[in-house]
């Protein structure tokens, strides 16, 4: 236990980063086919205009169809107006479509579609398909593993919709927006396996970009994490996401994130 | 006197009979290729486990080593195991099956020795499996080279298994 506190402690002091299973973009890798996940993704994101802090819980159910093919279905849920409501939903998929696999590395390519409704109103320039607006996300992602380090990139492109059904979209606002990220993740512990029950620590850390398309405005957001994997089937992580450049409209750019996820594994034969 | 002649001619025929009927497939070692985690590894040997005639698994972790034990007298198609490492999201690096020679005599179409020595005088082998999706992706390159001539590896049928000797006892 000491041991673990004090690599805790060297890993975040160090600020580097952990493997593939990101905490805010997907890799290119699918699920196990026939596993079923669920992940509880929590934020308290601190208000820039008002006092406060507003919290998003986001329950998640993935779903291994195939090995190349995979769905998710997540809900919204915030108390950003007061009381905790369900905004809405949203379906994801994604579909691995090339891997070059070798011993302890790969290199591989997916590609992405997000569809999500949100009734909540809209109060930043931001777009933001994953608790915020409605509409849909395409993109691509690419993603290297070589033994233990992981590099990811993505590129999507994201549509915003009205908030159906009070609340329109602003017509002063661009609605399209251009999305890119790069990840970068490494185990750090343990540094020779054992056994599947020992704990293993990753570090991460993404960079979240974001490009408005019809004016050009954009932002960049850093998201340093540590993530433990318990037991081989359990996750946790805990990220801190800060703002680096922006020059939209934002209301709540900077908070921490505190996700749960469990996976059963062939759940069907 | 004649009881026990009778015990013995009985214990005889059984053994030939077991002898005759088992062509077992004892163990596979399989590497399994595009991973470190612990998390990825578990997902493998999950899905290893759901194969009926497989009795236990032995995994190295650091090298993705999974170590698949049958149970007795069960038919092993070496395709339904590299099916479930794929369904786990990763690929087989190389996969070696210890069996009896008789398993390979009686389904010698299905499986064709490569090895210029051949499977006389042997009981039971070690056979690594030599097909694409079986080895690495740049070991399947140098091996398509060196069977050019060889028809049958070229076709690549998901029903037909190339193999070389690694490992044998008389």
């Amino acid at each position: 236990m000491k041991n673990n506190i004090l690599i805790i402690a060297l890993v975040l002091s160090l600020n580097t980063h952990a493997q593939e299973l990101f905490v805010v973009t997907d890799p290119a890798s699918n699920v196990p086919a026939n596993s079923i996940s669920i992940r509880l993704t929590q934020s308290a994101f601190k208000e820039k205009f008002e006092a406060g802090y507003n919290y998003h819980m986001m329950p998640e159910l993935t779903w291994g169809m195939n090995k190349n093919l995979m769905f998710r279905t997540t809900s919204f849920i915030s108390n950003r107006n007061g009381k905790l409501v369900t905004e809405g939903t949203s379906i994801f998929t994604k579909w691995r479509f090339y891997s070059e696999d070798d011993i302890q590395s790969h290199f591989r390519l997916a590609a992405f579609g997000r569809y999500s409704f949100n009734n909540s109103d809209i109060h930043q320039e931001q777009i933001e398909t994953m608790g915020h607006n409605s509409g849909f996300e395409l993109g691509f992602i690419a993603t290297k593993l070589v033994k233990k380090l992981a590099i990811s990139t993505s590129v999507s492109f994201e549509q915003a919709h009205d908030n159906k059904p009070n609340y329109k979209f602003p017509v002063t606002q661009g609605t399209q927006a251009t999305n890119y990220t790069f990840s970068i993740g490494k185990l750090m512990y343990p540094k020779k396996y054992t056994n599947y029950k020992q704990t293993n620590i990753n570090l991460m850390c993404e960079l979240l970009g974001q490009t408005l398309n019809a004016n050009g405005k954009s932002s960049l957001d850093i998201v340093p994490s540590v993530q433990f994997i318990l037991n081989s089937q359990a996750r946790i992580d805990i990220a801190y996401r800060q703002e680096l450049l922006n020059s939209m409209f934002r209301t709540a750019p900077n908070g921490v994130y505190i996700n749960f996820e469990y996976t059963f594994f062939s759940v069907f034969k | 006197m004649k009881k026990i002649k009778n015990k013995i001619t009985i214990l005889i025929a059984i053994f030939m009979l077991s002898n005759s009927v088992i062509a077992q497939v004892y163990k596979a070692d399989i590497i399994a290729t595009g991973l470190t985690c612990s998390m990825c590894s578990n997902a493998i040997k999950k899905q290893l486990k759901t194969i009926e005639s497989v009795d236990s698994i032995a995994t190295d972790l650091n090298t993705n080593t999974f170590s698949v034990f049958f149970k007795k007298d069960q038919a092993i198609v070496p395709s339904i195991l590299k099916e479930k490492v794929e369904n786990a999201g990763f690929f087989v690096g190389s996969m070696q099956l210890d069996l009896d020679v008789s398993y390979l005599t009686s389904n010698s179409t299905q499986f064709i020795n490569m090895n210029t020595s051949d499977l006389k005088n042997k009981k039971t082998v070690t056979i690594q499996i030599l097909d694409k999706g079986y080895v690495t992706y740049k070991t399947y390159k140098k091996l398509e080279k060196q069977f050019a001539k060889v028809s049958s590896y070229l076709k690549q049928n998901e029903t037909d298994f190339h193999f070389k000797i690694i490992n044998y006892e008389k």
